[in-house]
C-alpha cells in the first residue's frame, strides 16, 4: 500500500516520465528546419531584445482576455473537485454545463475569428452619416471622415 | 456537508434557468446556423415570454432560495422582486422590438448574436440584483449587468460618439463599483458577514450610530446610486445615454433603473429595518439615518436633471437629465420609508416604464427619417409625422405628470407617499421639480407643431409595425391615467418582502 507521500510521488514519476516521453516522441516526429526568427528567445511573438515601449498588436487583448476567462475556470473548478463525491451524478452536472458554457464561448469566439492573427474578413467600418460634433470637440481643420 | 438545498433551490429560480437557456440557444442560432440571425429576436422575445410564464407562475411564492442549513439565504424570491423582474423583462421584449424598429445598425453588422446574448446575460445579472440578499452576490450581479451594458453602449462600432459612451461608462462603473466594494469590506469588517439578515441582526443589537457604518452605507450607495444615476453619481448618464444606440439607452433608463431600484429597496428594508412594522411604517434601526439621506440626495437628484435638462438641445440628452429627475422623484418616494412609499415607486415604475420607452421609441423612429437627434431637426415634424407627434406628446405629457395620463397617477401616489409622512416641504420641492420639468417637454412639442418648416410638408407615412409598438406603450399611459385600479392593485399585492428568513 501507497501511504499518502508515496501517491504524491507516484503522481510525481508519472508526470516526470510523461514530459520526457513526450519530447522524446516529438523530437523523432518533427522535422527541423530551423530559421532565425524560430530560433529567437520566445516572447510572444515580439522582438525579445529592444525597448518595451513599443506598439504591439491589441489582438494580445483578447487572447489575455480568453486566457483569463480559462484561468477562472479553473479556479472555479477546485471547489467543485472538493464537493465532487458528495454531490454525486448531479454536481457532475452542474459541472458539465459550466464547462459546456465555456466550451460554447470558445467555440463563438473561434467560428467568429477571434482567435486568427488577422481577422479573416474584416469589416472596415463604414460611416453611413456624417457625425454630428456635439460633445466631442474634434479639431475643425481636419475635413469630416466622409470626404476624405 | 450537505448541498442538497442547493438543488432544492434550483425549482425557485426558474425564470434565472430560462434566461440562462435563453444565452445558450441564441448563442448556438448565430454560431451553428447560417441563417440565424433573422431568428434572433423571435427566438429572444420567446424566451422572454416563457421567462414571463414562469414569472407570473412564481408570484406569490415567497421562499428564501439557496439558503444553507441553519443559515441565511442568499437569495429571496418574494412578489416583491417578481414584481420588478416582470418590469424587466417587459422591458427586455419592448427592447428586441426597438431593436427591430432602428436603422442604426449597419446593414452589414454581423455582431446580433453577441448583442442579444448581452441582453440577456443583463437580464440573468438584473434578475439577481433584484433578488440577491448577500452582499457578494449583490455585487457580483452589478457587476454582470455593468459589464454588459458597457458593451452593449458601445455596440455601434464606427461612431465615434457611441466608443466615447462605452469608454465613459466603463471607467464611471469601475470606480463606482470599486467603491462599492470598499463599502462591502468595511461593512463585513464590522458585522462578520455579507448576508444582509445577518447585518441586520448585527445591527439592531448594536443600537448607537457608529461612523465606520455610515461610511460604508455611503460608499455602497455609491454603488447603488451609480445604476440608478443620483446625483453625485449621475455623471455618466446623459454622455452614456446620447452615445449609446438608443434601443440600449431606452433600456438602462428603465431596466437597469427598475433593478437598481429594488436592489436598494432591498438593501434598505432588509439591512436597516427593525421587525417591528405598524401601519405599514419601517421602524429604522437608529445605525443610519436613512430618511435625511435619501431626502438630501432625492432632493439634489431632481433638481440637477429638471435644470440641466433646460438647456439641453439633443433629444436623447434631455431624456438622459431627464431620467435623472425621475430617479429623483423615485428616491423621494422611498425616502418616506412606508409601505405607501415603496407602492408608490413600484406604481411610478410600472407608469415611467411605458411612458419612457415610448418617448425614446418616437426619438428611435423620427431618427430612422432624419437621422438626427437635434431639436431643432424636430421642427415640423408634427405636420409631417402626426401620429408620432401626437402620441410623443402624449408620453411627454405623461413624463411631466399632468392628467389625464399615467404620470400623473404616479406622481399622485408619491405625493400621497410624502403628505402620509408630513413631509410637506420635500412635496413641495418635487411638484416645483414638475413645474421645471414641464417647459423642457413641452420645448418639443413646440418645435414639432409651432416651428414650421419653410418647405412644403410632405407626410411621411407610418409604418404599421412601428405604429403599432408605438400604439401599445401609448394605450396603457392613456388607459391608466384614467383607470389605474388594476395597476394599483397589482402593485398592492406584490408588495410583500421576504423580510424574516426563517
Amino acid at each position: 500500500m501507497l501511504t499518502e507521500f508515496g501517491k504524491i510521488f507516484a503522481f510525481l514519476l508519472i508526470a516526470i516520465i510523461f514530459v520526457i516521453v513526450t519530447v522524446f516522441v516529438a523530437k523523432l516526429v518533427r522535422p527541423a528546419r530551423p530559421t532565425t526568427e524560430k530560433l529567437l528567445t520566445y516572447e510572444c511573438g515580439e522582438n525579445p531584445v529592444g525597448s518595451p515601449w513599443i506598439k504591439f498588436n491589441i489582438r494580445f487583448y483578447v487572447v489575455a482576455l480568453i486566457f483569463l476567462i480559462f484561468d477562472v475556470e479553473i479556479v472555479l473548478l477546485v471547489p467543485w473537485i472538493m464537493v465532487y463525491k458528495e454531490a454525486q451524478i448531479l454536481g457532475f452536472v452542474v459541472g458539465a454545463i459550466f464547462l459546456f458554457l465555456l466550451a460554447l464561448g470558445m467555440a463563438y469566439e473561434w467560428r467568429k475569428g477571434d482567435l486568427e492573427w488577422v481577422r479573416p474578413n474584416p469589416v472596415p467600418p463604414t460611416i453611413k452619416k456624417p457625425e454630428i460634433p456635439q460633445e466631442i470637440s474634434t479639431n475643425p481643420s481636419t475635413p469630416p471622415l466622409n470626404q476624405v | 456537508m450537505n448541498i442538497e438545498y442547493f438543488f432544492n433551490s434550483l425549482a425557485f429560480i426558474k425564470p434565472e434557468i430560462v434566461i440562462s437557456l435563453g444565452v445558450v440557444v441564441i448563442l448556438s442560432l448565430d454560431l451553428f446556423l447560417k441563417n440565424g440571425k433573422k431568428l434572433l429576436p423571435y427566438t429572444s422575445i420567446l424566451f422572454l415570454l416563457v421567462t414571463l410564464y414562469y414569472l407570473v407562475e412564481q408570484m406569490m411564492v415567497m421562499e428564501p432560495a439557496f439558503k444553507p442549513i441553519d443559515y441565511f439565504p442568499m437569495v429571496a424570491v418574494d412578489s416583491l422582486g417578481t414584481f420588478f423582474k416582470i418590469l424587466v423583462v417587459v422591458a427586455s421584449v419592448f427592447l428586441v422590438l426597438f431593436t427591430m424598429i432602428t436603422k442604426e445598425f449597419d446593414e452589414k453588422f454581423d455582431r446580433f448574436g453577441e448583442y442579444y446574448t448581452l441582453i440577456f446575460g443583463m437580464i440573468l445579472g438584473m434578475f439577481f440584483m433584484i433578488s440577491a440578499t448577500d452582499l457578494i452576490l449583490i455585487y457580483l450581479s452589478i457587476e454582470m449587468v455593468s459589464l454588459s451594458s458597457y458593451v452593449l453602449a458601445g455596440f455601434l462600432k464606427p461612431s465615434k460618439r457611441s466608443s466615447e459612451a462605452s469608454l465613459k461608462y466603463l471607467i464611471y462603473g469601475a470606480v463606482s463599483s470599486g467603491t462599492m466594494l470598499f463599502g462591502i469590506s468595511l461593512l463585513f469588517g464590522l458585522v462578520g458577514s455579507t448576508n444582509l439578515f445577518e447585518i441586520n441582526k448585527f445591527f439592531s443589537m448594536m443600537g448607537a450610530p457608529s461612523v465606520i457604518v455610515f461610511f460604508s452605507v455611503l460608499l455602497i450607495f455609491a454603488g447603488i446610486g451609480y445604476k440608478i444615476s443620483s446625483v453625485p453619481f449621475h455623471f455618466w448618464t446623459p454622455d452614456v445615454y446620447e452615445g449609446a444606440p438608443t434601443p440600449i439607452t431606452a433600456y438602462l433608463s428603465v431596466a437597469s433603473k427598475a433593478a437598481g431600484f429594488a436592489l436598494l429597496i432591498r438593501f434598505l428594508k432588509l439591512g436597516f429595518i427593525g421587525d417591528i412594522v405598524s401601519d405599514g411604517i419601517w421602524s429604522t434601526l437608529p445605525v443610519f439615518n436613512w430618511q435625511d439621506f435619501l431626502v438630501i440626495i432625492s432632493i439634489l437628484t431632481m433638481t440637477l436633471g429638471n435644470f440641466a435638462a433646460l438647456w439641453q438641445d439633443n433629444v436623447k440628452r434631455m431624456l438622459a437629465y431627464s431620467s435623472i429627475a425621475h430617479a429623483g422623484y423615485l428616491l423621494a418616494a422611498l425616502a418616506v420609508q412606508t409601505e405607501a412609499g415603496v407602492l408608490a415607486v413600484m406604481i411610478y415604475f410600472a407608469i415611467y416604464l411605458l411612458m419612457n420607452l415610448g418617448a425614446f421609441l418616437v426619438v428611435i423612429i423620427i431618427n430612422n427619417q432624419v437621422n438626427s437627434e437635434h431639436i431643432d431637426d424636430y421642427d415640423g415634424l408634427g405636420y409631417s409625422m402626426p401620429y408620432l407627434g401626437v402620441m410623443l406628446g402624449l408620453f411627454l405629457v405623461s413624463l411631466t405628470g399632468l392628467p389625464p395620463t399615467a404620470g400623473f397617477i404616479g406622481k399622485l401616489y408619491v405625493f400621497l407617499a410624502l403628505l402620509d409622512k408630513n413631509m410637506l416641504v420635500l412635496a413641495l420641492i418635487v411638484l416645483l421639480n414638475s413645474v421645471i420639468s414641464l417647459y423642457y417637454y413641452i420645448r418639443v412639442l413646440k418645435h414639432m407643431f409651432l416651428n414650421k418648416k419653410k418647405e412644403a410638408v410632405e407626410q411621411v407615412p407610418n409604418k404599421i409595425f412601428e405604429s403599432s409598438v408605438v400604439f401599445i406603450l401609448g394605450a396603457p399611459v392613456l388607459i391608466f391615467g384614467i383607470f389605474f385600479t388594476p395597476l394599483v392593485d397589482f402593485a398592492k399585492t406584490s408588495i410583500h418582502f421576504l423580510f424574516s428568513a426563517f
